[in-house]
């Protein structure tokens, strides 16, 4: 599949691969460049692969009150929240942000691109409210501006003003050149700036402008050295229908207080059992970098295994995400098997480094 | 894609040049292009004897890691030192400066068996289909 913006990677020179069945850019002139450029100024990243659900009707609420983990009837117009769908076991169907476009009744699910279609299918499966859920990933194009730059050129391109805006609040806002938007002050690089939803037909214009403002087109590779750097999970390596919230530490996105969401029960049972292993940050010491699969040792015990790795384009070190045993604290020294070395590493609670860099 | 003439290329994408008895080495445009940004280049140390096609050492970019083959047999007499400070050389100057290893050439007729530019041009070409 190609987004709206396929042509536009492709006349980039885009290195291009195939993700999850989308034809995507990998990078443009490297990913090291263009990470640097999002920290220190501003970057444009292509996410229109990412999937849009809305669930609607007088319904809506109290459905998604019991398949996903936060306050969801609570929300007010604007607000969006990081939360998550999980099966009976606790476990991550998906992880997404969920935006309130009309309280109770309105909402807007961003889901990854590769989950799409089972989200559907577990959501229609639950749907006993009979809760209106349509897919509207055709529909929706999205771009992410990220970083210090990200307001100054949203106020040169769009005569918006976005610094009043708090973290995951949006707003929807019409536009003469663009239709209409949905700003979100939302990202995935820890960079600061906005992602936006928007119409796939008026997508390409608002990239020109962009990008004639002076943000740097950014692929794929520079997104996940981003988040990494952060320390944000991505689905599918570092979380999973087979992990839990409580084991990769993102007990913030579940309301466990609110009771009768679907996992509940299973996150209660396993918070009073205790978990048996996290997700932690590792920062590595020798010079090599951890790769997904690589195994962790301590006094020749293993004791973990890494689920996303790379280098730290920013402190050129290697940093990972890996499950260790819960009794591995922050500081401890861990050994990353890496081929036929060992790396030494320290476990290190993310960030790895400040979101945002002096230009 | 820039294929200089007069070197020798290998179907994983390692150039060799000829030099007096000893053969330099390191991968091609191509090769540097698909892996990206370079971040760690590990080459096995001087004195270490190999056959062709045996890993010579690993090449490393912010995405992959991939392995770098010998491209005739012999023994390593060099490696270059500058990549530990300065991987990004295999990206900018893959047939200059960032060269990887100079290995003593053992067989005279191992060189026969890897392409010219024109061939290794014609290759990329096929595998790009």
């Amino acid at each position: 599949m190609q987004t709206p913006l396929y042509h536009e990677h492709v006349r980039l020179n885009a290195k291009m691969v195939d993700f999850h069945g989308w034809d995507m850019p990998v990078w443009y002139t490297g990913i090291k460049e263009e990470h640097l450029a999002t920290r220190r100024h501003a970057g444009l990243f292509d996410v229109s692969h990412m999937g849009e659900i809305t669930v609607s009707g007088e319904a809506a609420a109290p459905f998604l009150d019991r398949v996903l983990t936060r306050d969801i009837a609570s929300m007010a117009r604007g607000k969006a929240l990081y939360t998550f769908l999980l099966n009976d076991a606790g476990g991550i169907i998906d992880d997404l942000i969920v935006y309130c476009l009309e309280p109770l009744t309105g909402y807007l699910l961003c889901v990854n691109s590769s989950n799409k279609d089972r989200d559907l299918a577990w959501m229609t499966g639950q749907n006993a409210e009979h809760a209106l859920i349509r897919d509207m990933s055709e529909a929706y194009s999205m771009l992410a501006l990220q970083g210090p730059a990200a307001s100054a050129i949203l106020r040169a391109c769009l005569g918006f003003d976005d610094t009043g805006m708090r973290p995951f609040s949006f707003v929807v806002t019409d536009t003469p050149a663009y239709g209409e938007l949905i700003v979100s002050k939302t990202g995935y690089t820890g960079a600061g700036g906005v992602e936006i939803f928007l119409d796939a037909g008026t997508a390409p214009a608002l990239w020109h402008a962009f990008t004639r403002g002076g943000a740097t087109p950014c692929g794929l590779g520079a997104r996940d050295t981003l988040r990494l750097e952060m320390g944000y999970p991505l689905h599918g390596n570092d979380i999973d229908d087979t992990t839990t919230p409580l084991e990769a530490g993102l007990d913030f996105a579940v309301d466990l207080g609110k009771k009768g969401f679907i996992g509940e029960p299973a996150l209660l049972a396993q918070k009073d059992r205790g978990i048996t292993r996290r997700l932690a940050g590792l920062v590595v010491l020798d010079r090599g970098i951890p790769r997904e699969h690589c195994r962790c040792l301590k006094d020749a015990r293993e004791v973990g295994t890494v689920t996303s790795g790379s280098i730290s384009p920013v402190s050129g070190k290697g940093i990972a995400l890996a499950y260790v045993d819960a009794r591995i604290k922050d500081g401890d020294e861990l050994l990353v098997e890496v081929r036929d070395r060992t790396l030494l590493s320290v476990v290190t609670k993310p960030p790895f480094v400040p979101g945002t860099l002096q230009a | 894609m820039n294929i200089p003439e007069g070197l020798r290329y290998t179907k994983d994408h390692e150039w060799v040049r000829v030099e007096d008895g000893t053969v330099r080495m390191g991968i091609t445009d191509y090769a540097q292009h698909e892996l990206g940004d370079v971040v760690f280049v590990e080459i096995k140390p001087a004195g270490t004897q190999l056959k062709a096609g045996d890993a010579v050492g690993t090449v490393e970019s912010v995405k992959a890691v991939s392995d770098v083959y010998a491209p005739v047999a012999g023994t390593v007499t060099e490696v270059n030192a500058e990549l530990e400070a300065s991987p990004e050389l295999v990206n900018s100057d893959c047939y200059g400066r960032g060269w990887m290893a100079a290995l003593t050439l053992a067989s005279t007729p191992d060189l026969d068996a890897l392409m010219d530019a024109a061939a290794y041009r014609a290759y990329l070409e096929q595998e790009a289909k």
